[in-house]
């Protein structure tokens, strides 16, 4: 009996990774939901698959390019450049369809130039694909140096419609429920992940694809002897993955409703990690494009999970998916020293190899310590605090400022305005203080307003104005990349006949004292939002 | 040329060189019909740079070749296989990360509307081993799961089924095999010259070139010795003429060894005990005294470099030990051997020493600068001290010692890596293969300056295919057969007696 | 009796040399900022200190100088370190909740009183360098003896690393108040102050590679794995160090960097400064299959790829259109300097092969 288990699993030893992969995002979804009553709901499971289609999607092009033993790192460049264009284009009045047309021929443009770089003039990938992203990012800006808000109708059914899932939704109004529902991009995301296995395991342009990597080179040189068309193949893969980076490009400007050129910052990193969790090995050669699924899903998992702990905040999930890669990678290792006999015959360093494998080893149990270490000290932490219901926003992307609606709030009178935005609870704020003593606020769904005495608006403008320099060049803007967990802020102040204007980011490079003071003598004037049931 | 003849591949008059060397002096080499052709001579004597011209890899300057009574002139290994002759090389050129079924046919793969057809494919393929090799395995297996004896048959199967073969070669194709595995690779064979196709056999074990070949080729030092029946060539006369006397004649070496041999010391520097390791060497024991040149004479594969290696720390042995000057080892490894003073030539110099990029200076003192460690540097005034002796002592063809290594024929290239041992001043120096690849004239230096080394009071172990260079340069020769020392003679020994011993006891 | 060699002015050795290509990248970015950017050259004398776009060159471009130090070791080897910006904002976190280590209590305390500091400087400055020599060190582990492709094993650090440095800070940003602290990145004397910390690495890196056989085995081990072996070099240990050694770069370069901007910036500071420093040491004629290096020329490079932002900064040119013009240099210099291009070169001023 056990001699045939071990059979069966000597026979598919191939399987292995990515067995693994699909376990542990079962598992920790499986042990999220056991903690968190929250996690229980249907919606969220679907959720996952919400939040991350960009990523799946991304993944999916990623894994060809990797299998091929190479590597690209424009995707999120790409990306980024696919928000920045489609929001400007149809802000412009194009029309929809030919946008979206026109950007996935823009990708398969960029992947195309990266892979003539890459195939024909012998640059190495990591460099040429590098040298992509900065050309992509460096684009976005010259086509719009802010975010651009989408409000295209398609665009809108595209994103907001809601699939319900057959049979699970009459279980629901059963239940008196919300039906569990997907949205488009998840459809589209599972589509071309049916289309790329067909293409992986069907066609002769896959069988090359995995022929060229892996080896260290040695492959390549082999299916070149074999015959071969090694070249277009290459060619075709990084054309592949400009496409899909350009559909991801598309689905996350469906997911925000705007396009920036700061979108998407490591986007590339969580895309490879999510490949080679998958257990597509980087050296190329070996791994499923199946995988590459639950290593997104692993990722998403992880992300819910760390937004329901609550507690912990979302860097930890970039320690997690770096342990995580880790270890994977390990894993991968090990069972490759074991694999090739030939060639322990021909190398002679892999005499070694037994030695290698036990450090490796060693190294893929340290990092499973590691892990249950810190499950134990946080658990505890964690089960008193369900903070998060629903991880509804998956990631907070900065929705960019809204300057034409401060303007005309500006024009009726007030003679504050902020508006604040991002935060861990992904803010969209803005408020007006008019000189009467109203203030008012809205968060896109809901208004407040609240009175105070004039005096008080009339001493707060002196203060900012006479005391902390608001009019004076002392002030100014300070730009970068925000952080997740900060606030990013836009100031109007109207007093004597001047009028300023003030963007900046939390904890900013040189952030002026007096702007910070300012911000600290507005907050607490401001009326505050009743938190949703 | 000639209208019905059996012969399938004709080479005539196949020239050619590369800077320093000539590889291959006015060679001609036929095949017949339906023909096993051994090709045999030791490490530079120009087997596989036939091959090359033959296959496209490179391009002769003089000569013809005839394929089926045309004349071709091969441009690439891709080309070379559509014109049918088909190469299966050591390195076995497949993608271990793919089935086997998939290594045969892709390219070729059976399609229907939805894709690749993989049951027909596998069926496929299995038929084709069934048929073609009366193998019998799960071709949905990734062929890096195999055994290197059933990729090698996986890529004859590939070779010959893709493009119709007419010429199958196979460059030493048993060395990963055991006997059972020959066997059956002899089958194969066997099947495929009842069908016609010609296959040249490029082997170093001359067992199997007596069991599998009908004619035999011998080349050395890029000259045709001759082509011969295997049936008509005793074995003992093959050997001699691939290694045996060559033209030169020096009767000073054998004044200056009888000279040197009065300065060997009795007590060993240098024991070996059931040294051995599994899969490179049989335990052996072996004695080096300082003053004496051992050399260790076997063809390729023997175990010569195997041995070399052992002794100076490259690999770790599992049986036995070594004592030095008295004391008994527990590091081995090169820096080991170097702090202990013994130094390795090494036999391929292109992998094992030469630093392309770093100029000849920094080449020569790498060694000794190891062996100072990190932080007692030699300074650099004191390195072109040291480069500038060696230079002048070994007569290295360099415009100036700044010069990169990469840019030095082959033969200079050598000398620089002697150098290099030479200037950790060992107590004892193996030198393998270390006159490959060089003109005559400093082949006869180097001897002396081996001899000389001796004279100084140091041990040295010289390898070498020629035999005639081991016997003229050693007062003692200890022979190698199959990865075993099975004998051991004075310097004084004659060829034959050696050649004997090489050949072992069957004749 | 040979002496040592006599600096040869021949075209030849020129053209040949290490520095000319990126030398005269620099000098031609110059002369296009002579032509195209007025004021480009003008250096302002002010208390006792000089000040200027030139000067702006060396000072902004001082964190990656530091980078392309350690990457041009570990180039050399044949790796690559992909975790130095990751390093960077470890470092810095590390020195930033040093000085003020309210942000762990959940508070961003607003220090006012520039002589405030929660632990001595060179506690301060001692931990973020120790951390970032562990960071080296771990990565060279994973490189040299677990034998993992370097691009893979510091790709982890590079991912894992800005979590750790945001656990650091409490996922805050802390803002720097310590005037010592500040000098690092903002001083001046006469020069900028950051300047003579890259001066003072460089010159004690150079002094450790070339002074020593260090230099002359990290070339070996990149040009011939096996030779080196078969040569007695302990080729473990030295990866070991380069990555070790890169690290402590990189904790350097954190934090100067962190001091410019008077904020640990977890999730910002050296965000894509891995990239330009293995340009730089690109630029400066490094092959990234490993081999001789220059210290110099990765110098070099650093200042090209700095001069080309700065003249774009000054030419008006907005922040991130940057980027683009970047990625053209880039890939034009990355051909210039493809084999295809260096073997036409070589063809016109080598030697020809001996006989």
């Amino acid at each position: 009996m056990s001699q045939r288990v071990n059979e069966f699993i000597a026979k598919n030893r191939k399987f292995i990774p990515i067995f693994s992969t699909a376990v542990l995002a079962l598992v920790a979804y499986g042990i999220g939901a056991y903690l968190f009553v929250g996690m229980r709901n249907p919606q969220v499971f679907f959720n996952l698959f919400r939040n991350s289609s960009y990523l799946l999607i991304s993944g999916i092009g990623m894994t060809f390019v990797i299998l091929t033993g190479g590597i690209d790192l424009s995707v999120s460049g790409v990306v980024a450049l696919t928000t920045v264009s489609s929001a400007v284009l149809l802000r412009e009045g194009w029309n929809s369809w030919g946008v979206i047309l026109l950007m996935l021929a823009m990708g398969m443009t960029l992947g195309f130039i990266m892979g003539s770089f890459i195939v024909y003039l012998k640059v190495q990938p990591f460099i040429a694909t590098l040298a992509g992203m900065w050309f992509a990012r460096g684009m976005c800006f010259f086509i719009s140096d802010d975010a651009v808000r989408i409000d295209d109708r398609l665009f809108t059914i595209l994103g907001k419609t809601k699939i319900l899932i057959p049979g699970l939704a009459e279980l629901a109004e059963k239940q008196g429920s919300p039906a569990p529902y997907i949205s488009i991009p998840v459809v589209v995301g599972f589509v071309l992940l049916i289309v790329a296995i067909f293409i992986a395991h069907y066609t002769r342009f896959g069988r090359t694809v995995y022929a060229i990597g892996g080896n260290e080179g040695r492959n390549e040189i082999s299916a070149r002897l074999m015959g071969l068309q090694v070249n277009r193949t290459k060619l075709l893969v990084y054309t592949f993955n400009g496409f899909c980076s350009a559909l991801a490009g598309l689905t996350l400007a469906l997911f925000v409703y705007s396009g920036h050129g700061l979108y998407a910052p490591g986007f590339e990193l969580e895309v490879i990690a999510s490949v080679v969790m998958g257990g597509t090995m980087l050296t190329g050669g070996s791994g499923y494009v199946l995988g590459t699924l639950f290593g997104v899903l692993v990722l998403a998992v992880t992300q819910a999970l760390i937004q329901f702990i609550g507690s912990l905040s979302s860097w930890w999930t970039k320690i997690v998916i770096g342990v995580l890669t880790l270890i994977f990678i390990g894993v991968q290792t090990g069972l490759a020293t074991r694999k090739d006999r030939y060639q322990v015959a021909l190398d002679a360093e892999l005499m070694e190899s037994k030695r290698i494998r036990r450090r490796r080893q060693a190294l893929v149990w340290g990092g499973f310590v590691v892990i249950l270490v810190a499950g134990f000290i946080f658990i505890p932490r964690i089960t008193g605090n369900n903070a998060a219901e629903t991880a509804e926003a998956g990631t907070c992307v900065v929705p960019p400022y809204r300057e034409e609606e401060a303007a005309s709030l500006i024009a009726d009178g007030a003679v504050i305005v902020y508006n604040r935005a991002a935060g861990p609870q992904c803010v969209d704020e803005i408020y007006a203080i008019y000189p009467d003593g109203r203030i008012t606020g809205n968060n896109g769904e809901n208004d407040v307003v609240k009175q105070v005495p004039p005096e008080d608006v009339e001493q707060l403008l002196l203060t900012i104005s006479d005391d902390y320099g608001w009019f004076t060049d002392d002030i100014y803007d300070t730009y970068h990349n925000p952080c997740r967990q900060c606030f990013t802020h836009y100031i109007i102040a109207s007093h004597g006949g001047q009028e300023k204007a003030v963007t900046a980011v939390d904890g900013g490079v040189d952030m002026p004292p007096g702007y910070g003071l300012t911000l600290a003598i507005i907050r607490p004037a401001l009326p505050e939002f009743l938190t949703p049931p | 040329m000639s209208e019905w003849n059996n012969n399938i591949l004709e080479m005539m008059g196949i020239d050619k060189a590369f800077p320093g060397v000539q590889a291959l002096d006015k060679v001609d080499f036929t095949l017949r019909r339906g023909e096993i052709h051994c090709l045999v001579g030791e490490n530079g004597a120009g087997k596989s740079t036939l091959i090359k011209v033959l296959t496209g890899v490179d391009h002769p300057e003089a000569g013809k070749i005839f394929l089926d009574g045309e004349e071709i002139h091969t441009r690439s290994p891709q080309h070379a296989q559509t014109l049918g002759i088909s190469t299966v090389y050591q390195e076995i050129n497949l993608c271990p990360n793919l089935s086997v079924a998939e290594n045969i046919l892709i390219g070729r793969e059976p399609r229907r509307i939805s894709g690749i057809d993989w049951g027909k494919m596998n069926a496929q393929a299995a038929e084709i081993l069934k048929n073609l090799l009366d193998i019998d395995i799960d071709v949905t297996q990734l062929l890096g799961t195999y055994t290197v004896a059933i990729q090698q048959m996986v890529a004859i199967t590939r070779a010959l089924f893709i493009s119709s073969a007419k010429i199958l070669i196979l460059d030493e194709p048993t060395s990963s095999l055991d006997e059972h595995e020959v066997q059956q690779l002899f089958k194969v064979l066997r099947k495929l010259k009842e069908n016609g196709v010609g296959i040249i056999f490029i082997t170093h074990f001359i067992g199997q070139v007596y069991e599998i070949s009908d004619r035999i080729t011998v080349l050395r030092n890029g000259k045709l010795i001759g082509t011969f029946e295997t049936s008509a060539i005793p074995r003992v006369e093959l050997i001699a003429k691939m290694i045996g006397r060559s033209l030169e004649d020096l009767d000073e070496m054998s004044k200056i060894k009888l000279e040197t041999s009065k300065h060997i010391r009795t007590e060993a520097l240098l024991k070996a005990d059931g040294l051995g390791r599994a899969g490179s060497m049989t335990p052996f024991d072996l004695e080096l005294h300082s003053g004496e040149v051992v050399g260790l004479a076997g063809l390729l594969g023997s175990g010569r470099t195997e041995t070399a290696n052992l002794l100076f720390g490259i690999e770790k042995p599992d049986r036995g030990s070594i004592t030095f000057k008295g004391s008994k080892i527990t590091d081995y490894s090169p820096l080991g051997s170097i702090k202990r003073g013994v130094g390795l030539c090494p036999e391929d110099r292109k992998a094992e020493g030469v630093f392309d990029d770093l100029s000849v200076r920094e080449n020569i003192i790498l060694a000794l600068q190891a062996n100072n460690g990190w932080f007692k540097y030699l300074g650099v005034q004191e390195q072109y001290k040291i480069a500038d002796k060696y230079i002048e002592l070994l007569q290295i063809a360099t415009p100036s010692p700044d010069q990169p290594v990469g840019n030095l024929s082959g033969g200079n290239q050598q000398k620089v890596i002697l150098a290099r041992w030479l200037a950790t001043n060992p107590h004892l120096l193996i030198l393998d293969e270390p006159t490959r690849g060089i003109d005559v004239g400093t082949k006869a230096e180097i001897q002396k300056l081996v001899l000389s080394l001796a004279d100084e009071g140091k041990a040295c172990v010289f390898i070498s295919s020629e035999l005639e260079e081991v016997l003229r340069t050693s007062h003692r020769v200890v022979v190698l057969r199959e990865r075993q020392m099975v004998a051991e003679f004075s310097g004084e020994v004659d060829e034959n007696t050696i050649i004997h011993a090489i050949a072992g006891s069957e004749e | 009796m040979r002496n040592q060699k006599k600096p040869s002015f021949k075209f030849r050795n020129i053209v040949e040399s290490r520095l000319f290509f990126p030398l005269l990248a620099l000098i031609l970015i110059l002369i296009f900022d002579l032509i195209f950017v007025p004021g480009f050259f003008n250096i302002e004398h002010r208390d006792g200190n000089l000040y200027g776009s030139l000067i702006d060159i060396f000072r902004n471009g001082s964190t990656v100088m530091l980078l392309a130090i350690g990457m041009t070791l570990v180039i050399a080897t044949g790796g690559v370190d992909l975790s130095v910006g990751a390093v960077m904002a470890i470092a810095a976190s590390v020195a930033g909740i040093l000085m003020n280590p309210s942000a762990l209590r959940n508070e961003v305390f607003f220090v006012t009183d520039p002589t405030y500091t929660f632990q001595p400087l060179w506690v301060v400055i001692g931990a973020a360098l120790v951390v970032s020599l562990i960071c080296g060190l771990w990565n060279g582990v994973l490189v040299a003896y677990m034998r993992i492709q370097p691009m893979v094993a510091t790709l982890i650090l590079m991912i894992a690393g800005r979590g750790i440095a945001q656990l650091i800070t409490n996922g805050l940003r802390v803002q720097i108040t310590y005037r010592p602290y500040a000098y690092l990145g903002q001083g001046w004397i006469i020069l900028p102050f950051s300047l003579y910390v890259v001066a003072i690495v460089f010159v004690l890196t150079w002094l450790f590679t070339r002074k020593t056989a260090i230099g002359m085995f990290i070339e070996s081990v990149g040009i011939n794995f096996r030779s080196s072996f078969f040569s007695g070099i302990d080729e473990q240990k030295i990866k070991l160090l380069v990555y070790t050694f890169c690290g402590l770069c990189a904790g350097i370069a954190g934090l100067v960097a962190s001091s410019n901007i008077r904020t640990s910036d977890a999730n910002n500071i050296g965000l894509t400064t891995e990239l330009d420093a293995i340009l730089a040491v690109v630029i400066g004629g490094g092959s990234m299959a490993g081999g001789r290096f220059s210290l110099l020329a990765s110098m070099i490079g650093a200042l090209v790829m700095q001069a080309i932002t700065q003249s774009m900064y000054a030419m008006g040119v907005p922040a991130f259109a940057l980027q683009a013009i970047k990625a053209v240099v880039v890939v034009f210099v990355i051909l210039l300097f493809s084999q295809q291009v260096r073997n036409l070169v070589r063809g016109f001023s080598s030697q020809k092969k001996e006989v």
